[in-house]
């Protein structure tokens, strides 16, 4: 036997070993630098300008400003406090007491997911407004309660924290809807044996397991909140909150720096709270609901409890049903609660008419984002569950900034980063454009580009959570298998890690078209002339108070998620693609 | 001898970084280790000593840190682990759970672009194999855990492989079915010859299977030897105790002539083969004595032992006899054709000089 020298391997020879995992990995990171990073980058950057830095203390002592900041947080705290509740409420009656027409209640839980933004507020305006046709209509008032100087109408906090609660309750819902399944059944016979009783195992047992979900959902509740800019511009009134200030600064007044100051004002929470959501309290999360359910769950059956929860959570479903329905009656009526004929000239409008170029707009850079946002998100979980590399970690929170980050702040990053040709110098050649104008006047593809990005960048992150809570569930070695095989990281990936996963991808591809035919705040400063997003004309219509016209935006929007939802299902839910694909391969 | 060896691991070592940065373990500690063609090699030892790790690195998921892996001639340390001429076959059988057992099969040879006539005849060949001819259309989760540890095997076998890598493979299957596929394997392995390195910490298992044992102990080889090499001749007290139960007895040398040694046991003088060792007369030295290597008779010139224990297991009679101040293990392996003795009893206990053998001095001295 020859006697071979004693090496020490060089970490270099690893990336050697597996180029294609090398430059997927390069690509990635260039990918999130650019996309995410930048953009934040140079809003912080333009913060901390000489004139930025001023304003920072103008904001933090002018009362004016202070009282933006604490509406900010109230809002948010409000919320989060009645969207958890609602959630844990869907949640708890879904699981864990008998009434009927749970079916019925599960889907209205989801029906928000897909609500356009100002569709909801505009709805509630309609019916409860000072003209609303129920508030007016039936009850003679303008006002919820008191008059005059007293009067307070839906405008405000009230209604917005309505609004957004509905709107954001899902995430609540499905998130405590799981940890009341995965408790362990055999928790709740174990103390029914020790002889307590349901309110006393409600207490005791349920609630303090469910603390990290419903912390969690809180948190995940009070980012989102305070992110909102479509609820606000419309139903806030006089209640403004950082994200309508940032908005009115950048279209009112073309004041970037005092956007970028404010923005970083409303980051600073956003991000803290997603930091502490994330890495604090879904950890504890996690470790309550790994045990295997075993035994059947115990379902309440006592009447008491059961009818006021039933009649709780279906005076919800109803509201959200009243929403909805005025938003379809609404897009068929002349002016809803004014003259209530029968009309399609709305539809006419946004099909044939000015609105027809948005409609196509929208779809088709959402449909380019979609694929984009599902396999990227798919990548990013494989590299970060699977592979180990310097800088893991810093990879997932990166991606993850996509969604911490208030798309109102993105949207400005983008502003200043992109609304110049990024050029090096090179020594003989001159100036080399590295990445071309992305927003505004003459930007590259008409600012489409920077939309389709910021549609991505958006959705990434839901798509990486799914896929990352499904990976850790597959044991590696079919991944090494596949290998051992013969097979590089690209085919594994496409044959084997893709199929397995294709749940998470499935519902990180609905997600992703879903979020970007509805998202606001991150595209409202990213649209030209020529780009014409449908969610920034229904703003234009609510301004304008034509309703009818935003109604049927919104229907005409859902349709063609739900469409789409529908097109998603029937091509990557049923066939097993994968093992054809690679027959067809070989 | 160069014709003959298939892979060589020279000076393997892989240390590991804790998560965190914590510290580090030495996972397998400067391996080195010669297999021939078509022969079966076992990687024996207690949790955690390194196996698995071993494995891998042949396998080439996980890169030395130093040391090297060479393959026919070549060296594919740095070879990623889809180019090796190698296949696995896992403890958790790690089948496509997406494809059904034909696809399983044939995936390996698709990856390689064989015809697909090719393919067809190979996997049915594979599948007959093993016994499982039919059931090409059947999902992993419709099979049984024999069934899919059969698929597992087909899947590695249609590869036709220079080497056959397993990781505890039987460990997930009942106590029958464990042993009715280890003759299945063994059977397979012997008619196709080939190469095969197989993990397990189960001491039988590597008996009934290898050609040679190599037994590990935290990341080090501690003996490298066929089956009866290892059980009758161990070099180190772990691997006397590791395989088979073992009597340890301290003992001096009464007299050494050439190979033949003659040692003093509880009074009484055993002949043993020093297997090429010096030994000199006078010397303490540790024995290692398996329980079928004593023998209790109604012997009064005999040394007397104390039955503390006795149990009846059918084929054969277990005791724990106290001799002196020791305790020491004695099985009878033929009950019917001599006495059973009672708890509490005193009786003569004989030794069978063939089955003592003495351990390494550095052995004795150190880890005594
Ligand atoms: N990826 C890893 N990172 C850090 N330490 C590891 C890693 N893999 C293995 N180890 C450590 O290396 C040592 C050897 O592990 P290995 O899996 O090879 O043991 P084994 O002999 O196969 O054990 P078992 O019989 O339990 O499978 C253990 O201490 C283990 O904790
Ligand atoms: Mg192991």
């Amino acid at each position: 036997m020859a006697v071979l020298p004693q090496q020490v391997i060089k970490p270099a020879r690893r990336v050697i070993r597996d180029p294609i995992l090398a430059i997927t990995l390069v690509v990635i990171v260039l990918f999130v630098g650019v996309s995410i990073i930048l953009p934040i980058f140079a809003m912080v950057r333009e913060s901390l300008s000489e004139q930025g830095l001023s304003l920072f203390s103008r904001y933090l002592s002018e009362t004016s400003y202070q009282t933006i900041i604490s509406n900010t947080v109230i809002l948010g705290l409000a919320v989060a406090t009645l969207g958890t509740l609602i959630g844990f409420l869907f949640a708890y009656v879904q699981v864990k007491v008998r009434v009927p027409f749970k079916r019925f209640m599960h889907i209205l839980a989801l029906v928000p997911i897909i609500s356009p933004p100002f569709a909801l507020a505009s709805a509630l305006i309609i019916l409860f407004g000072r003209n609303g046709m129920i508030l007016r209509g039936i009850f003679g008032t303008r006002c919820l309660w008191g008059s005059g100087r007293t009067c307070n109408d839906i405008y405000g906090l009230d209604g917005l924290t309505i609004v957004l609660a509905l709107s954001l309750f899902t995430v609540a819902y499905l998130n405590l809807k799981g940890m009341l399944e995965a408790l362990d059944p055999a928790l709740d016979e174990a103390a029914t044996n020790l002889g307590g009783s349901k309110w006393h195992i409600f207490r005791t047992v349920t609630v303090p397991m469910l603390v990290p979900g419903i912390a969690s959902s809180f948190l995940l509740l009070f980012v989102e909140a305070i992110a909102d800019l479509g609820n606000p511009l419309v139903l806030g009134g006089n209640y403004e909150v950082l994200a309508t200030r940032i908005y009115i600064s950048v279209i009112g007044m073309y004041d970037t720096t005092a956007a970028a100051v404010l923005s970083v004002v409303l980051l600073v929470p956003s991000l803290t709270v997603f930091i502490v959501q994330r890495y604090w309290i879904s950890r504890a999360t996690v470790v309550s609901v790994t045990g295997k359910p075993s035994g059947t769950p115990q379902q309440i059956t006592h009447p008491l409890v059961c009818l006021p929860l039933f009649v709780l959570v279906m005076a919800v479903c109803l509201l959200i049903i009243l929403l909805y329905a005025t938003i379809f009656v609404g897009a068929f009526t002349n002016v809803l609660g004014v003259d209530n004929t029968f009309t399609l000239k709305n539809f006419d409008f946004v099909i044939n008419g000015y609105g027809s170029e948005a409609m196509v707009d929208t779809t088709t850079l959402s449909a380019l984002a979609t694929p984009l946002a599902g396999i990227i998100g798919m990548i990013i979980a494989f590299l970060v569950v699977r592979k180990s590399f310097a800088g893991r970690a810093a990879l997932d929170f990166a991606a993850m900034l996509g969604i911490a980050v208030p798309g109102t702040i993105l949207g400005i990053g983008y502003l200043l980063m992109f609304n110049n040709d990024i050029q090096i110098m090179l020594p003989g050649i001159g100036p080399v454009t590295l990445i071309p104008k992305l927003t505004g006047g003459r930007a590259i593809f008409a600012g489409a580009a920077a939309i389709v990005l910021v549609y991505v960048v958006r959705s990434v992150p839901a798509a990486l959570r799914s896929g990352v809570a499904l990976l850790t569930q597959i044991d590696p070695a079919i991944e090494e298998a596949s290998t051992s095989l013969g097979a590089n990281s690209e085919q594994t990936f496409r044959h084997i890690t893709l199929p397995l996963i294709r749940p998470a991808f499935l519902s990180g591809l609905i997600f992703a078209f879903a979020r970007s035919m509805t998202t606001i705040s991150a595209i409202v400063f990213l649209t030209t002339p020529q780009t014409r997003i449908m969610t920034a004309q229904i703003l234009n219509e609510v301004e304008n108070g034509r309703f009818g016209n935003a109604f049927a935006y919104c229907v005409i929007l859902i349709l063609i998620v739900l469409l789409t939802i529908g097109i998603l299902y029937a091509a990557v839910g049923s066939t097993s693609g994968a093992d054809r694909g690679l027959e067809g391969g070989a | 001898m160069a014709a003959t060896e298939s892979l060589v691991l020279n000076d393997v070592t892989k240390i590991f970084q804790q998560r965190g940065g914590a510290g580090v373990v030495k996972a397998v500690d400067r391996v080195s280790l010669t297999i021939r063609k078509g022969e079966f090699v076992t990687l024996l030892g207690p949790s955690g000593c390194g196996k698995t790790t071993t494995l891998r690195l042949i396998a080439g998921f996980e890169m030395p840190s130093s040391g090297r892996i060479v393959l026919d001639g070549t060296d594919i340390t740095y070879q990623p682990p889809n180019k090796r001429d190698m296949a696995m076959v896992f403890q958790s059988y790690a089948l496509f759970p997406h494809m059904n057992v034909f696809d399983n099969v044939a995936y390996g040879l698709r990856i390689r672009k064989l015809s697909r006539s090719d393919i067809q005849t190979r996997v049915e060949n594979a599948l007959a194999l093993v016994g499982l001819s039919g059931l090409g259309n059947r999902k992993p989760n419709q099979l049984s855990g024999g069934q899919q540890q059969r698929v597992a095997l087909a899947r590695a076998l249609v590869m036709e492989p220079q080497v056959l890598l397993f990781d505890e493979p039987l460990s997930n299957l009942d106590a029958k079915l464990r042993v009715q596929m280890r003759g299945e394997i063994h059977a397979l392995q012997r008619r196709l010859n080939i190469t095969s390195v197989y993990v397990t910490h189960d001491q039988v298992e590597a008996m009934a299977l290898s050609d040679r044992i190599v037994v590990m102990n935290a990341g080090r080889i501690e003996q490298i030897g066929t089956p009866d090499e290892i059980y009758r001749r161990p070099n180190t007290r772990f691997v006397a105790d590791f395989i088979g139960r073992a009597n340890f007895i301290d003992t001096t040398v009464v007299q050494a002539q050439g190979e033949r040694v003659t040692v003093e046991l509880f009074g009484t003088r055993v002949e043993l083969q020093s297997n090429g060792r010096s030994v000199k007369p006078g010397e303490r030295q540790t024995a290692v004595v398996r329980p079928e290597g004593l023998k209790l008779r109604a012997d009064p010139t005999l040394e007397q032992v104390l039955i503390e224990q006795a149990m009846y297991l059918g084929s054969e009679i277990e005791y724990i006899v106290r001799a002196g101040d020791q305790r020491l293990v004695v099985v009878d392996s033929d009950p019917r054709t001599s006495q059973i003795f009672p708890e509490g009893e005193t009786v003569g206990l004989d030794i069978i000089g063939e089955a003592v053998h003495l351990l390494p001095p550095e052995e004795t001295s150190a880890r005594a």
